[in-house]
Order: C-alpha cells, then sequence, then structure tokens
C-alpha cells in the first residue's frame, strides 16, 4: 500500500517528465519477454480478479444486483462507510495540510520526529493500528474506566471506527504535499507577506492554488483508503451487521454466510469507488501535468517571437 | 523614508550571518550592500524587511521602531533575485496583488486598482501585458513586473535582492539605467545588494561593503573606489575584478 504514493516524484511536483528511458539498448526479445511478464502478471492478478467480482454480483442476474441494495444491512453498511470517510478524510486533510505546512515552513524541535512518525501507519499492520485503541479505550484499557463511567463507548462503535481509519490513512496528504512544498520553496508566499497579505490570505491566495492538485491527489488516495479499510476497523468494530459493519465488514460477513452474489455486488460497488478514484487521480495527474506543458509551450513561443530582453 | 540600524546580529546556528551592525541610511538615499556571497548581505536586507528576525539589535524607520513587527506590517517593497512572481495569475493580478488584500476599510475600488495597475505598466514600459503569465515574459520583463509589484502598495522604502543578477549584460546596463532614473524621480529610499562591484558604484549614493557579517567599509563611490582604504579585504576585494 505504501508504494501507491510516488513520493519521490509526486503528482503535483512540476518535474519534467522528458527523461525517458531508451528501450532500444537491449536486444528485442528480452523487451518482449519482460513486456510479456509485466502484461501477465496484470492479467492475472489485476483485471482478472475485478473482472470476476464484478461477474460474480451478476451471477444471478441484474434483478438480485438490484435487490441486494434494497438489503436494509446493506444500506447500512454503505452508510457507515460514508460517515466513516466523511468524517476522517477531511480530519486527514487539514492534519495533512497543517502538518506539510509545518515541516516544509518551519524549523522546530521535533520537526524530524514528526516527518518520521507521520510514515509509522505505513510500516505496522493495520490491525495494530486497531489494536492500540483498543488498548487506548477498551473496557481494559488506559481510559476505560473513566470512559464507562461517563457512558461514553469509543470501541465496537463508530468513534473508534473513525479513529482506526484515521490512523490507518494518516499519511497520504501529508506525504504527497510535503516533497511538492519543498520543492516549490516559499519564496512567493515572502513576496505576498511583504505586500501586507496576512496568513490566511497567503494561504488561500498563493499556497492552496500552488499545491492543489497534489492536494487533490492525496484526497483522493486517502478517500480509497478510508473506504477500503479492513483490518484496522475490523479490530474496533463490534461487526454486527446493520449496526457496526463497514461494507469491507459487511462483504466477509456475507461471504462468510454463503451469500456469494450479494457479497461480490457490494464488493462491486466498492470496486466502483475505486474505479472512479482512480479516473480522479488520473484526472489530477493530466491536469497537473497539462497546466505544466501550457506553460513550457508559452515559454517557448516567447523565446521565438523576442530572443533577447 | 530614513532607516536607523543598531547592533543587529543574527546566527544560523552556530553559523554567524549578521555580527553587531549598526547602520543609518538617510532618506532618499540609494544604498548598495556590496560583499562576496554568504558575507551576509542578503540576510541584512531580509532582516530590515522582516522576512528574518534578528537575534540581537533593533531597527527604526523613521524613528519607530519595527524590530518586532512581521513583514505585512513593515511593508517594505521588496524584489527577490528570482522575482517570486504569482505564475498562477496574470500580470494583471500580479501587480494588483498587493492592492486586493489590503484591509477592507483601506483598499482601493476596482477602478482605481485598475487605473494603478496600467500606470504601473506604463511607467515599466509593458503596456498591454496586463493578460499574459509570467511564464510568457522574458526574465528583463518578469524584473520589471516584479518592480511594478513592489512598488503598486507605495512603499515607503524599497529593498532589492540582486535585482540583475539572473540577467545578461544588455539587459542587465538597461534596468539599471531605468532604475537610476527612477530613483532620481521619486527619490524613494532604496537598499540594494549586489556581488557586482561596477553595478554597485554605478547606481548607489553610498556603497557599504561588507564581509563576513561585519561591515568593512561604507561610503560613496568615489571614496570607496579611490582605495584610501587600509582595510585589507576591500583592498582585496576592489582589485579582484578591476
Amino acid at each position: 500500500m505504501a508504494s501507491f504514493i510516488d513520493f519521490r516524484n509526486p503528482p503535483g511536483s512540476d518535474r519534467r517528465a522528458d527523461s525517458v528511458i531508451r528501450a532500444t539498448s537491449e536486444p528485442l526479445w528480452v523487451r518482449r519477454t519482460l513486456i510479456g511478464i509485466v502484461l501477465a502478471f496484470f492479467i492475472l492478478f489485476l483485471v482478472l480478479p475485478l473482472a470476476v467480482v464484478f461477474q460474480g454480483a451478476f451471477a444471478k442476474g441484474w434483478r438480485h444486483f438490484i435487490t441486494a441494495f434494497e438489503d436494509r444491512d446493506i444500506l447500512h453498511s454503505i452508510l457507515m462507510t460514508m460517515m466513516v470517510t466523511l468524517i476522517s478524510v477531511p480530519a486527514n486533510t487539514l492534519f495533512g495540510v497543517a502538518a506539510a505546512w509545518a515541516i516544509t515552513r518551519y524549523s522546530f524541535i521535533g520537526r524530524q520526529a514528526l516527518l518520521a512518525m507521520i510514515d509509522l501507519p505505513l510500516w505496522v499492520s493495520p490491525v495494530i493500528g486497531g489494536l492500540i485503541y483498543v488498548l487506548l479505550y477498551g473496557r481494559r484499557g488506559y481510559f476505560g474506566p473513566w470512559l464507562q463511567a461517563h457512558d461514553i463507548r469509543i470501541i465496537f462503535a463508530l468513534p473508534g471506527m473513525v479513529m482506526a481509519t484515521t490512523f490507518v490513512t494518516f499519511p497520504f496528504v501529508a506525504r504527497s504535499l510535503i516533497p511538492l512544498m519543498q520543492a516549490q520553496g516559499y519564496e512567493e508566499e515572502e513576496a505576498a507577506l511583504t505586500l501586507g497579505a496576512n496568513g490566511f490570505q497567503i494561504f488561500r491566495l498563493i499556497t492552496l492554488p500552488k499545491i492543489r492538485w497534489g492536494l487533490f491527489y492525496g484526497v483522493v488516495l486517502c478517500n480509497a483508503r478510508a473506504m477500503g479499510e479492513f483490518g484496522a476497523v475490523s479490530v474496533v468494530s463490534a461487526k454486527i451487521s446493520g449496526q457496526t459493519n463497514t461494507m469491507p465488514l459487511e462483504i466477509e460477513r456475507l461471504y462468510g454466510d454463503l451469500l456469494f452474489a450479494d457479497a461480490f455486488a457490494v464488493a462491486s460497488a466498492l470496486s466502483l469507488l475505486a474505479l472512479i478514484t482512480l479516473g480522479l487521480k488520473t484526472l489530477a495527474e493530466w491536469k497537473n501535468r497539462r497546466q505544466f506543458e501550457a506553460g513550457q509551450r508559452a515559454l517557448l513561443e516567447q523565446s521565438i517571437e523576442a530572443p533577447s530582453s | 523614508m530614513s532607516i536607523e540600524i543598531t547592533n543587529l546580529s543574527k546566527n544560523f546556528g552556530a553559523f554567524p550571518a549578521v555580527k553587531d551592525i549598526s547602520l543609518h541610511i538617510g532618506t532618499g538615499e540609494m544604498v548598495a550592500f556590496l560583499g562576496p556571497s554568504g558575507s551576509g548581505k542578503t540576510t541584512l536586507l531580509r532582516i530590515i524587511a522582516g522576512l528574518e528576525f534578528a537575534d540581537h539589535g533593533e531597527i527604526f524607520f523613521d524613528g519607530e521602531n519595527v524590530t518586532m513587527k512581521s513583514a505585512n506590517e513593515r511593508k517594505a517593497g521588496f524584489v527577490f533575485q528570482s522575482y517570486a512572481l504569482f505564475n498562477h495569475m496574470t500580470i494583471f493580478e500580479n501587480i494588483a496583488f498587493g492592492l486586493r488584500v489590503a484591509p477592507r476599510f483601506k483598499r482601493l475600488s476596482k477602478e482605481k486598482i485598475r487605473e494603478r495597475v496600467l500606470s504601473l505598466l506604463e511607467t515599466i514600459q509593458l503596456s498591454g501585458l496586463e493578460n499574459r503569465f509570467p511564464v510568457q515574459l522574458s526574465g528583463g520583463q518578469r524584473q520589471r513586473i516584479a518592480f511594478a509589484r513592489a512598488l503598486a502598495v507605495e512603499p515607503s522604502v524599497l529593498l532589492l535582492d540582486e535585482p540583475f543578477g539572473a540577467l545578461d549584460a544588455k539587459v542587465r546596463r538597461e534596468l539599471r539605467a531605468w532604475l537610476t532614473a527612477f530613483h532620481e524621480k521619486t527619490h524613494l529610499t532604496s537598499l540594494f545588494v549586489t556581488h557586482d562591484q561596477e553595478e554597485a558604484f554605478d547606481v548607489a549614493d553610498r556603497v557599504v561593503i561588507i564581509d563576513k557579517g561585519t561591515i568593512q567599509q561604507i561610503g560613496t563611490p568615489e571614496e570607496v573606489r579611490s582605495g584610501s582604504s587600509n582595510n585589507a579585504f576591500v583592498r582585496d576585494f576592489l582589485a579582484m575584478d578591476i
């Protein structure tokens, strides 16, 4: 999952994409074999499973597919997934922008530690991500007795599921912004400052337009992970269908209950969301590249028109 | 506006960038900070602008202590070496920026802002380019836009960090002449940082030679060039590319 983000060259960075590797240095059969292996792997591990999901969803026909989504428990799991995502993604967006800003703009004690800690959720298993919240807020956890005395439920309820999801999706926004903001520097922000702009104006008028596609990319990735998270959420959810099951948990339950067509129907809905996410991600990359190329073209035209001054 | 600097010091970690500098700059003066790279001249300029804060010492603008004021309160016009234009905005929006972010009660009307921007474009002889984007302009044109943007808010001091550093020789000379003419007309207090002796002597009323974070010599171009200094650094530095 960590490999989803290209840390050194995120989509928002204006890095030239002209360093195309020349394939002509390899013999033809090497190239063909390599491309063949990659394609076979791609079909076997990505395309085929995705096709099977949709095929399974429609195995009992259109009608059955639609009735699956009339089931109250299934609808509730979609609602739960949306609630968890709607809370954790904005929270991580806010945190990610703040962290990227702090890390790239200020030097403070603990800066390196913060930079390293942001990656923590990528290193540890999502199950541990769920478990730490049980250890903290569970009945026998640190804050358990206090929470119980005040009748607050975190574990086996929505708050815990939001926390676990937020933990797992913590790095995505910050990580897609930090290299970008480092590469851009902050002279434009300084210029705005000397022109009398306040901090909020600088962020809204200068920084945000500069990072918007990188930010969008980070949010889209974060969103995809939040919707699909299984491990961390399964630890802190009571896994009660119709109450605390999100879509991935509901898929597991349906599959366990041998309701294959229903399981695949929900799975296809989740896959569809992933495909939409992929489309948005591609759009963000394309937009960013186009903006960059427009600038390059204009520069070229200018230098042809007026070679000096 | 006059600027008074007293006992200014600034360290970056263990490295002393500015060491106990005191300096008075009179209203309407054009002063050059001349020195090799790493001498602390840019840091001094940035401290005056409020982009960097000194560890010790004080700064006064017209007798008012601005040491603790942030850059957006000081509003010194600052021109960056790399121009720092807002690439996602048109030339018009770039120049209008300072006017548009002013607090509502001080802000000019839309028509007034338009008038001011267009007249500034005329001053810098780039009328008609208001709808272009910075990347569509040449280096010299961008530099002039950076000037216009800084001047739009009518600053009482202009700070220029290696203003011609990134330009070729011909454009450099043109802009230098333009800046001299502009200063003679407006007498706006101006400080500029350069490592180019010819530029400093040609443009400035007074030259401040800086090395290792301290002032080595202050004087008019004639005084400094006469070689009367008994400072070893100044003699070596001046002998370097003459």
